[in-house]
């Protein structure tokens, strides 16, 4: 799916988009579904995640992400926008405050093989605790004090339990930090 | 000078979740443009996001839906103009909530050289510029609930550490802390925080509740 998206980006292949329609929209429906769409909402909104997907494909850069983690920010940044009525605010590398990496790591954040299929595998070997509050986190939308007070856990409990989900991801693509 | 006080992973993956609210996604934001190592952390929980996607079920979109969107590939796109970008000091995204020039804010000042300037309110969570002149500081103070701040300007010292551009501390009820402005510039900072400060001298505490500090 990265190299049809890196297609779009450089060739506006309108055969390759429609593969990454067909794979990318009905998960992207579900992601809606479950922060709270109803469905006619949720099918609108897939709709206009793949039209940006086919509109900023130029942006993409295999390099520093999957299609998926790609095709996830967008999904991501128009359900806030849409669902829950706010801004998302996100840094701009081409601001002239922005700070960059001292020296260019040609390794850093290279998507290597395999990487997307080891990460999903990590992500269904953590313990149960973890996998709860990470689904809290990126499917239903809560931050930590909901969450401790809906398991009704102290949120202490709830942060450690996200920070060791963290170190097992940060494990799986390589800890540079 | 390099950031020595990062946000903790665990607010990292909830603000790459999409999880945290207007104010606290700003101050992770601003953070971020000044800070490569966080920005690769909120790489690899947007990865986790990825994967979590493709993991997802599948629910057919309405029929149609796929020759609706080809129809509409053609349509021009509705590029926003790139906006000038004076040179400052401000990163996005706090630019486009205050402004390029933290000068030119129009601050409310209180007692002993603080100012401050109300942003918006997310939620539970509300955003302000905290400015303090040099060795001015807030009186000992603890928190009903969380409170992130992001030094912007000059610096700031209280028992946990010294803190300068773009240091994010992250502070909770445990924490009684008197931050003080170190000597040198104006110190400003972003901060974000979803209860009131709760003061230890009844003074300052009535002004900071005149003020809605």
């Amino acid at each position: 799916m990265t190299a049809l998206l890196a297609t779009v980006g450089a060739k506006r292949d309108r055969a390759a988009f429609e593969i990454l329609f067909v794979y990318f929209a009905p998960r992207v429906k579900s992601y809606l579904l479950r922060l709270g769409a109803n469905a006619a909402l949720a099918d609108d909104l897939a709709q206009e995640a793949m039209l940006t997907v086919w509109r900023k494909a130029e942006m993409f850069d295999p390099a520093k992400a999957s299609a998926s983690t790609w095709v996830f920010t967008i999904a991501r940044n128009l359900r806030i926008d849409a669902i829950r009525r706010e801004r998302r605010p996100e840094f701009d590398p081409n601001d002239p405050a922005f700070v960059p990496e001292e020296e260019p790591q040609p390794d850093d954040r290279m998507v290597r093989d395999g990487e997307d299929a080891r990460l999903r595998e990590a992500l269904t070997k953590l313990s149960a605790d973890q996998a709860q509050v990470v689904q809290l986190s990126f499917f239903a939308d809560k931050p930590h004090s909901q969450i401790a007070r809906e398991l009704g856990l102290p949120l202490g409990t709830v942060k450690s339990r996200l920070r060791l989900a963290m170190a097992r991801i940060k494990a799986v693509l390589g800890d540079e930090t | 000078m390099s950031i020595v006080h990062h946000p903790a992973d665990e607010l990292l993956l909830s603000y790459a979740a999409g999880a945290t609210d207007e104010a606290t996604s700003l101050i992770v934001a601003t953070h971020l443009a000044l800070c490569p190592r966080c920005r690769s952390t909120v790489a690899k929980a947007e990865a986790a996001g990825g994967a979590l996607l493709e993991a997802a079920d599948s629910t057919p979109l309405s029929s149609g839906a796929l020759k609706s969107v080809m129809s509409r590939l053609t349509e021009p796109e509705r590029m926003a103009s790139p906006a000038l970008r004076a040179p400052s000091n401000v990163p996005e995204p706090l630019r486009s909530y205050v402004g390029d020039d933290l000068g030119a804010i129009r601050w409310t000042s209180i007692a002993g050289g603080i100012s401050f300037k109300p942003l918006f309110k997310s939620g539970a969570a509300r955003a302000q510029l905290i400015r303090s002149k040099p060795g001015a500081g807030v009186g000992l103070h603890t928190h009903a609930g969380e409170e992130f701040t992001l030094c912007l300007s000059g610096g700031y010292t209280d028992v946990t550490g010294q803190y300068a551009r773009g240091d994010l501390q992250s502070t909770t009820p445990d924490v009684l802390h008197r931050p003080l402005a170190d000597e040198g510039e104006d110190c400003i900072v972003l901060a974000v925080s979803d209860a009131p400060l709760v003061f230890q001298n009844l003074g300052i505490a009535l002004i900071a509740k005149w003020f809605g500090f």
